[in-house]
């Protein structure tokens, strides 16, 4: 029974309406068998290093985005000699089962309360998460395909629309690409890459204006942030793309590389920090400044989006922060009212007032005790 | 395990058909040997009579029997309309609905650079021959994927300056589903095809 009031509730206390009420998994990374029973508010994860904390944050993101985080793949996450895995939470309020089965030499499969979904990105939307991950700096430091991979999930966890988009584009590029392959050898005539290539920018355009909107939504909450974490250097977002022109025209040239050269899929994300590319001038302590500050702005964001604070997942987040970091960190997303998961080495990483408000889900070589 | 040998030959045989994996095989193959001499003598005939006596239809290209098939020599079908399909057994289920009285066209796959197939592999100039006669309108009936989509963008650009009408199947909600199982392809499909009420 949610009532008018309690919604409305500022801060602690408040239930929000979507979390996650049960986790279970089943020869998941190191855990056989395990359930759990995590609060609406802070959950901690604790424990030592390599025990499999960051494997119950990942089950998670699985089960809210129907994939793991960034850099995992997917078979990586089935238990050492078994054939099948399986991921399953419920969520307070509704009971909603959401399932991922992971399965060697076949794709995963999602279901919602038992019932087969036809895509795993269809479980997108039921449980909004938001993760900070170690990885994660990849977003400032990687490769533009790393931005790109960051702007697609995140957009796509707002947007059904985008996914779609993204999912022809993707399919028509690779046709495209073949076709430009197969023109090296023999002529192809013009009629037969044209409907490819109007896929091509039609929902190409759909997907640059989207990023385009989406980047520019974020900067802002993301510069402030970065004030507050970083203490004044001037955080920058620009959605960069690389060529305008038509797909159509670069059709020779494309035919000679063998490849597409033009379109959403060679865009970047440019992020600088006092006016320098990240990427390339910050150091590796502003690089990670700059992430968590674009995290915060992606959860700004959500928020917006879904009219209460997503699920966060914090997968150590803390180990490499100043202490003065750290609590600015720990204001921003923990006074949201949310469900959080957060993993430590040691509890009181967070502070005392923090630990007894919290759940504590204490971690040691694969098994899970609650404290 | 060792068979003797017109078995395993037979085994081996059914192996090579879609679908059916070794095991299947061993399956059907003990199942044939169980069946009476007579049943077998049928199969076996109705295999190779299909094999030998079917052909494509010179019009549609729809299996057939005969030089045209059941469709195209039934005087009392619409021939303003063509409805292009990419199998065979599309046409089954377009024909389930009795609802349609038009003829059809089967290409015989979609365009898919990926998997070496053009326009050159479908059966597209069979169309634009049949299109010299009057007709009307081209119902595009391909799968709403993305090589469904993009071989129906294809037909639609060769078709149209010739002055017949294109159009292609919606695709929305099924009828009786339930809006909070449907994918969200789907229903985003359903949405932005809408219709006045």
């Amino acid at each position: 029974m949610m009532s008018r009031d309690l919604s409305e509730e500022e801060g602690v206390g408040k239930v929000p309406l979507l979390f996650l009420s049960r986790l279970s998994l089943t020869d998941f990374r190191i855990y056989d068998q395990l359930e759990l029973e995590p609060s609406p508010g802070l959950n901690l994860v604790a424990g030592p290093n390599a025990q499999g904390k960051t494997s119950l944050i990942e089950a998670l993101a699985l089960v809210s985005t129907g994939r793991l985080l960034r850099g995992s793949k997917d078979v990586q996450a089935i238990r050492h000699g078994c054939e099948t895995a399986s991921v399953e939470g419920i969520l307070g309020q509704s009971l909603t089962r959401l399932t991922v089965e992971l399965r060697r030499g076949t794709r995963k499969r999602a279901l919602l309360n038992g019932m087969g979904l036809p895509r795993p990105s269809d479980l997108l939307g039921r449980l909004p998460s938001v993760s900070f991950s170690a990885t994660d700096l990849e977003i400032v430091s990687g490769e533009p395909q790393d931005r790109r991979q960051f702007l697609d999930w995140e957009i796509a966890q707002l947007s059904p629309a985008y996914l779609r988009h993204l999912t022809v584009y993707k399919r028509a590029l690779e046709q495209r690409n073949a076709l430009l392959r197969q023109a090296q050898d023999t002529p192809v005539s013009a009629s037969v890459f044209e409907p490819w290539e109007s896929q091509l920018s039609d929902h190409g355009g759909a997907l640059r204006e989207t990023r385009t909107a989406w980047i520019d939504e974020l900067s802002r909450d993301a510069a402030e942030a970065h004030a507050r974490l970083g203490g004044g250097e001037e955080l920058c977002l620009q959605y960069d793309i690389r060529d305008e022109g038509d797909v159509r025209s670069s059709r020779a040239i494309d035919i000679q590389r063998g490849s597409t050269s033009v379109g959403p899929h060679r865009d970047d994300l440019v992020i600088r920090v006092a006016g320098q590319e990240a990427r390339y001038f910050a150091s590796q302590g502003q690089q990670r400044t700059a992430v968590i500050a674009l995290k915060l702005a992606v959860l700004a964001a959500a928020e917006r989006h879904f009219k209460q604070s997503p699920v966060l997942l914090l997968d150590d987040v803390f180990s490499d922060l100043d202490r003065s970091r750290r609590s600015q960190l720990m204001e921003l997303t923990l006074g949201r009212g949310g469900q959080v998961f957060l993993t430590c080495t040691e509890a009181d990483q967070v502070g005392f007032e923090l630990i007894e408000s919290s759940t504590i889900f204490q971690v040691e070589s694969g098994r899970v005790s609650r404290r | 395990m060792q068979f003797a040998r017109p078995l395993s030959e037979l085994i081996a045989q059914l192996e090579r058909l879609p679908g059916i994996g070794p095991k299947s095989a061993q399956r059907l193959a003990f199942h044939v040997l169980r069946m009476p001499v007579d049943d077998v003598r049928r199969l076996a005939e109705s295999l190779t009579r299909a094999r030998e006596s079917l052909r494509l239809c010179s019009t549609c290209q729809n299996v057939s029997e005969g030089e045209t098939c059941e469709v195209c020599s039934d005087p009392r079908r619409d021939d303003s309309v063509i409805c292009v399909v990419s199998e065979p057994r599309d046409i089954a289920a377009m024909e389930r609905i009795h609802e349609y009285k038009g003829r059809y066209h089967v290409l015989h796959g979609l365009l898919s650079p990926m998997d070496g197939i053009g326009p050159e592999h479908l059966k597209v100039r069979e169309l634009l021959e049949r299109l010299r006669n009057d007709v009307a309108e081209v119902i595009v009936a391909t799968n709403p994927t993305v090589e469904g989509d993009t071989t129906a963008l294809y037909l639609a650009r060769l078709i149209k300056p010739l002055g017949v009408k294109v159009t292609r199947l919606a695709h929305g909600m099924p009828v009786g589903g339930e809006l909070d199982y449907a994918d969200t392809a789907t229903l985003l499909s359903a949405l932005e095809y809408r219709r006045e009420l």
